[in-house]
Protein backbone atom coordinates (compact mmCIF):
# COMPACT_ATOMS: atom_id res chain seq x y z
CA UNK A 1 0.00 0.00 0.00
CA UNK A 2 1.28 3.43 -0.92
CA UNK A 3 1.14 6.06 1.80
CA UNK A 4 3.20 9.20 2.05
CA UNK A 5 3.16 12.57 3.71
CA UNK A 6 1.12 15.20 1.91
CA UNK A 7 1.87 18.88 2.37
CA UNK A 8 -1.70 20.08 2.96
CA UNK A 9 -0.45 23.66 3.40
CA UNK A 10 0.38 23.72 -0.30
CA UNK A 11 -2.56 25.45 -2.03
CA UNK A 12 -2.70 22.66 -4.65
CA UNK A 13 -3.14 19.85 -2.06
CA UNK A 14 -6.15 20.48 0.22
CA UNK A 15 -7.31 17.29 2.03
CA UNK A 16 -9.40 15.47 -0.59
CA UNK A 17 -7.58 17.00 -3.55
CA UNK A 18 -7.92 20.25 -5.48
CA UNK A 19 -10.36 18.85 -8.07
CA UNK A 20 -12.71 17.57 -5.37
CA UNK A 21 -12.64 20.96 -3.64
CA UNK A 22 -13.38 22.77 -6.91
CA UNK A 23 -16.44 20.47 -7.27
CA UNK A 24 -17.42 21.15 -3.64
CA UNK A 25 -17.28 24.93 -4.16
CA UNK A 26 -19.28 24.71 -7.41
CA UNK A 27 -21.92 22.55 -5.72
CA UNK A 28 -22.16 24.84 -2.71
CA UNK A 29 -22.49 27.94 -4.88
CA UNK A 30 -25.14 26.26 -7.08
CA UNK A 31 -27.23 25.08 -4.11
CA UNK A 32 -26.60 28.42 -2.36
CA UNK A 33 -27.95 30.39 -5.33
CA UNK A 34 -31.04 28.16 -5.47
CA UNK A 35 -31.63 28.70 -1.74
CA UNK A 36 -31.30 32.47 -2.13
CA UNK A 37 -33.86 32.33 -4.99
CA UNK A 38 -36.11 30.19 -2.74
CA UNK A 39 -35.97 32.79 0.06
CA UNK A 40 -36.62 35.56 -2.51
CA UNK A 41 -39.84 33.83 -3.68
CA UNK A 42 -40.73 33.18 -0.03
CA UNK A 43 -40.50 36.93 0.58
CA UNK A 44 -42.99 37.47 -2.31
CA UNK A 45 -45.50 34.86 -1.05
CA UNK A 46 -44.96 34.55 2.73
CA UNK A 47 -48.36 32.96 3.48
CA UNK A 48 -48.02 30.26 0.77
CA UNK A 49 -44.51 29.44 1.99
CA UNK A 50 -45.57 29.34 5.65
CA UNK A 51 -48.53 27.01 4.95
CA UNK A 52 -46.37 24.81 2.70
CA UNK A 53 -43.56 24.64 5.26
CA UNK A 54 -46.07 23.44 7.87
CA UNK A 55 -46.82 20.45 5.59
CA UNK A 56 -43.19 19.31 5.86
CA UNK A 57 -42.19 16.94 8.65
CA UNK A 58 -39.38 18.82 10.43
CA UNK A 59 -38.86 15.84 12.80
CA UNK A 60 -37.96 13.68 9.78
CA UNK A 61 -35.63 16.47 8.65
CA UNK A 62 -33.95 16.67 12.07
CA UNK A 63 -33.54 12.87 12.27
CA UNK A 64 -32.06 12.86 8.77
CA UNK A 65 -29.62 15.59 9.88
CA UNK A 66 -28.51 13.32 12.74
CA UNK A 67 -28.16 10.36 10.34
CA UNK A 68 -25.92 12.37 8.02
CA UNK A 69 -23.84 13.90 10.84
CA UNK A 70 -23.34 10.46 12.42
CA UNK A 71 -22.41 9.05 9.04
CA UNK A 72 -19.95 11.94 8.56
CA UNK A 73 -18.39 11.20 11.96
CA UNK A 74 -17.90 7.54 10.97
CA UNK A 75 -16.40 8.66 7.66
CA UNK A 76 -13.86 10.91 9.41
CA UNK A 77 -13.02 8.02 11.79
CA UNK A 78 -12.56 5.66 8.81
CA UNK A 79 -10.05 8.10 7.25
CA UNK A 80 -8.23 8.36 10.59
CA UNK A 81 -7.87 4.56 10.83
CA UNK A 82 -6.80 4.27 7.19
CA UNK A 83 -3.98 6.76 7.85
CA UNK A 84 -2.89 4.55 10.76
CA UNK A 85 -2.85 1.64 8.27
CA UNK A 86 -5.60 -0.16 10.17
CA UNK A 87 -7.54 -1.25 7.10
CA UNK A 88 -9.92 -3.65 8.89
CA UNK A 89 -11.09 -0.94 11.29
CA UNK A 90 -11.27 1.61 8.50
CA UNK A 91 -13.45 -0.76 6.45
CA UNK A 92 -15.70 -1.32 9.49
CA UNK A 93 -16.28 2.45 9.79
CA UNK A 94 -16.83 2.66 6.03
CA UNK A 95 -19.70 0.20 6.46
CA UNK A 96 -21.15 2.23 9.36
CA UNK A 97 -20.91 5.34 7.14
CA UNK A 98 -22.87 3.54 4.44
CA UNK A 99 -25.48 2.46 7.01
CA UNK A 100 -26.00 6.13 7.95
CA UNK A 101 -26.46 7.02 4.29
CA UNK A 102 -28.87 4.14 3.79
CA UNK A 103 -30.98 5.20 6.79
CA UNK A 104 -31.10 8.72 5.30
CA UNK A 105 -32.36 7.27 2.01
CA UNK A 106 -35.02 5.16 3.73
CA UNK A 107 -36.40 8.08 5.78
CA UNK A 108 -36.33 10.37 2.74
CA UNK A 109 -38.27 7.74 0.76
CA UNK A 110 -40.90 7.57 3.53
CA UNK A 111 -41.15 11.37 3.47
CA UNK A 112 -41.50 11.42 -0.34
CA UNK A 113 -44.14 8.66 -0.16
CA UNK A 114 -46.26 10.71 2.27
CA UNK A 115 -45.94 13.80 0.07
CA UNK A 116 -46.96 11.95 -3.11
CA UNK A 117 -49.83 10.26 -1.26
CA UNK A 118 -51.07 13.70 -0.14
CA UNK A 119 -50.99 14.87 -3.77
CA UNK A 120 -48.04 17.22 -3.23
CA UNK A 121 -46.05 17.38 -6.46
CA UNK A 122 -43.57 19.59 -8.26
CA UNK A 123 -46.47 21.66 -9.61
CA UNK A 124 -48.30 22.24 -6.29
CA UNK A 125 -46.71 25.68 -5.78
CA UNK A 126 -43.33 27.47 -5.92
CA UNK A 127 -42.36 26.22 -2.45
CA UNK A 128 -42.82 22.58 -3.42
CA UNK A 129 -41.14 23.06 -6.81
CA UNK A 130 -38.02 24.11 -4.90
CA UNK A 131 -38.55 21.41 -2.25
CA UNK A 132 -38.67 18.58 -4.81
CA UNK A 133 -35.84 19.88 -6.98
CA UNK A 134 -33.43 20.71 -4.14
CA UNK A 135 -34.04 17.60 -2.03
CA UNK A 136 -34.02 15.29 -5.09
CA UNK A 137 -30.74 16.74 -6.37
CA UNK A 138 -29.29 16.31 -2.90
CA UNK A 139 -30.60 12.73 -2.79
CA UNK A 140 -28.86 11.96 -6.10
CA UNK A 141 -25.60 13.17 -4.50
CA UNK A 142 -26.16 10.85 -1.51
CA UNK A 143 -26.82 7.87 -3.83
CA UNK A 144 -23.70 8.77 -5.85
CA UNK A 145 -21.75 9.06 -2.57
CA UNK A 146 -22.92 5.60 -1.50
CA UNK A 147 -21.74 4.13 -4.82
CA UNK A 148 -18.33 5.78 -4.34
CA UNK A 149 -18.17 4.45 -0.74
CA UNK A 150 -18.98 0.87 -1.83
CA UNK A 151 -16.45 1.05 -4.65
CA UNK A 152 -13.68 2.56 -2.46
CA UNK A 153 -14.32 0.09 0.36
CA UNK A 154 -14.11 -2.79 -2.09
CA UNK A 155 -10.87 -1.39 -3.56
CA UNK A 156 -9.12 -0.91 -0.23
CA UNK A 157 -10.02 -4.34 1.21
CA UNK A 158 -9.06 -6.49 -1.78
CA UNK A 159 -5.70 -8.27 -1.89
CA UNK A 160 -2.70 -6.21 -3.09
CA UNK A 161 -4.76 -3.04 -2.86
CA UNK A 162 -3.19 0.08 -4.35
CA UNK A 163 -5.69 2.43 -2.69
CA UNK A 164 -3.82 5.52 -1.50
CA UNK A 165 -4.73 7.92 1.30
CA UNK A 166 -5.64 10.56 -1.35
CA UNK A 167 -8.29 8.20 -2.76
CA UNK A 168 -9.83 7.73 0.69
CA UNK A 169 -9.71 11.48 1.38
CA UNK A 170 -11.35 12.30 -1.95
CA UNK A 171 -14.11 9.77 -1.27
CA UNK A 172 -14.59 11.21 2.24
CA UNK A 173 -14.66 14.79 0.92
CA UNK A 174 -17.49 13.90 -1.48
CA UNK A 175 -19.45 12.25 1.32
CA UNK A 176 -18.98 15.23 3.66
CA UNK A 177 -20.11 17.53 0.84
CA UNK A 178 -23.54 15.84 1.11
CA UNK A 179 -23.55 16.82 4.81
CA UNK A 180 -22.59 20.41 3.99
CA UNK A 181 -25.37 20.79 1.41
CA UNK A 182 -27.94 19.25 3.77
CA UNK A 183 -26.86 21.57 6.62
CA UNK A 184 -27.95 24.50 4.41
CA UNK A 185 -31.05 22.84 2.89
CA UNK A 186 -32.57 21.65 6.17
CA UNK A 187 -32.97 24.99 8.02
CA UNK A 188 -33.96 26.93 4.88
CA UNK A 189 -36.60 24.47 3.63
CA UNK A 190 -37.91 22.97 6.87
CA UNK A 191 -37.54 25.62 9.56
CA UNK A 192 -37.43 29.32 8.74
CA UNK A 193 -40.77 29.96 6.95
CA UNK B 1 -11.13 6.71 18.05
CA UNK B 2 -9.85 10.26 17.78
CA UNK B 3 -11.01 12.42 20.69
CA UNK B 4 -11.31 15.64 18.65
CA UNK B 5 -13.67 13.91 16.21
CA UNK B 6 -15.84 12.65 19.06
CA UNK B 7 -16.00 16.12 20.66
CA UNK B 8 -16.94 17.65 17.27
CA UNK B 9 -19.65 15.05 16.78
CA UNK B 10 -21.07 15.72 20.27
CA UNK B 11 -21.09 19.45 19.55
CA UNK B 12 -22.87 18.90 16.22
CA UNK B 13 -25.61 16.86 17.90
CA UNK B 14 -26.05 19.47 20.65
CA UNK B 15 -26.32 22.24 18.02
CA UNK B 16 -28.86 20.20 16.02
CA UNK B 17 -31.03 19.70 19.11
CA UNK B 18 -30.71 23.41 19.99
CA UNK B 19 -31.81 24.35 16.44
CA UNK B 20 -34.83 22.02 16.75
CA UNK B 21 -35.76 23.58 20.12
CA UNK B 22 -35.52 27.12 18.73
CA UNK B 23 -37.65 26.24 15.70
CA UNK B 24 -40.30 24.72 17.98
CA UNK B 25 -40.45 27.79 20.23
CA UNK B 26 -43.73 29.68 20.13
CA UNK B 27 -42.13 33.13 19.75
CA UNK B 28 -40.82 32.62 16.23
CA UNK B 29 -39.17 35.85 15.11
CA UNK B 30 -36.44 37.26 12.86
CA UNK B 31 -34.02 36.72 15.76
CA UNK B 32 -34.95 33.03 15.84
CA UNK B 33 -34.38 32.76 12.07
CA UNK B 34 -30.97 34.45 12.42
CA UNK B 35 -30.13 32.06 15.28
CA UNK B 36 -31.18 28.98 13.27
CA UNK B 37 -29.11 30.06 10.26
CA UNK B 38 -26.16 31.06 12.48
CA UNK B 39 -26.13 27.69 14.26
CA UNK B 40 -26.37 25.91 10.90
CA UNK B 41 -23.38 27.96 9.74
CA UNK B 42 -21.38 26.86 12.80
CA UNK B 43 -22.30 23.20 12.10
CA UNK B 44 -21.23 23.67 8.48
CA UNK B 45 -17.82 25.01 9.56
CA UNK B 46 -17.37 22.23 12.15
CA UNK B 47 -17.92 19.56 9.47
CA UNK B 48 -15.62 21.33 6.99
CA UNK B 49 -12.77 22.13 9.40
CA UNK B 50 -12.86 19.02 11.61
CA UNK B 51 -14.35 16.13 9.61
CA UNK B 52 -12.97 17.28 6.22
CA UNK B 53 -9.72 18.43 7.87
CA UNK B 54 -9.84 21.81 6.17
CA UNK B 55 -8.02 23.13 9.26
CA UNK B 56 -4.86 21.56 7.81
CA UNK B 57 -5.29 23.20 4.38
CA UNK B 58 -3.81 26.38 2.98
CA UNK B 59 -5.46 29.53 4.42
CA UNK B 60 -6.86 30.44 0.98
CA UNK B 61 -9.19 27.41 1.07
CA UNK B 62 -10.31 28.21 4.63
CA UNK B 63 -11.03 31.89 4.01
CA UNK B 64 -12.79 31.21 0.70
CA UNK B 65 -15.15 28.73 2.36
CA UNK B 66 -15.89 31.13 5.23
CA UNK B 67 -16.57 33.96 2.75
CA UNK B 68 -18.86 31.79 0.56
CA UNK B 69 -20.82 30.61 3.61
CA UNK B 70 -21.06 34.10 5.15
CA UNK B 71 -22.27 35.51 1.82
CA UNK B 72 -24.95 32.83 1.45
CA UNK B 73 -26.28 33.18 5.00
CA UNK B 74 -26.16 36.99 4.90
CA UNK B 75 -28.09 37.12 1.60
CA UNK B 76 -30.69 34.66 2.93
CA UNK B 77 -31.16 36.75 6.09
CA UNK B 78 -31.21 40.05 4.17
CA UNK B 79 -33.89 38.85 1.73
CA UNK B 80 -35.87 37.14 4.52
Amino acid sequence: MQTYNINYKNIFYPPGGILMWIIIYLELITFGMALIAFVYYGHQEPEVFHQSRLQLNSTFGAINTIFLLTSGFFMATAVHHFKEKNIAKSSFYFKLTMLGGLLFLILKSVEYYHKIESGITLETNVFFSFYWLLTAFHLIHVIMGLVILIWTNYGMTKKNSDTAVEDIEACAAFWHMCDLIWLLLFPTLYLIF
Amino acid sequence: MKKSLLVTYGLLIVLTITTALISNSTSFSNVAVALIMGLSGIKFLLVAFQFMELKKANSAWKYTLIIVLALMISLILLIF
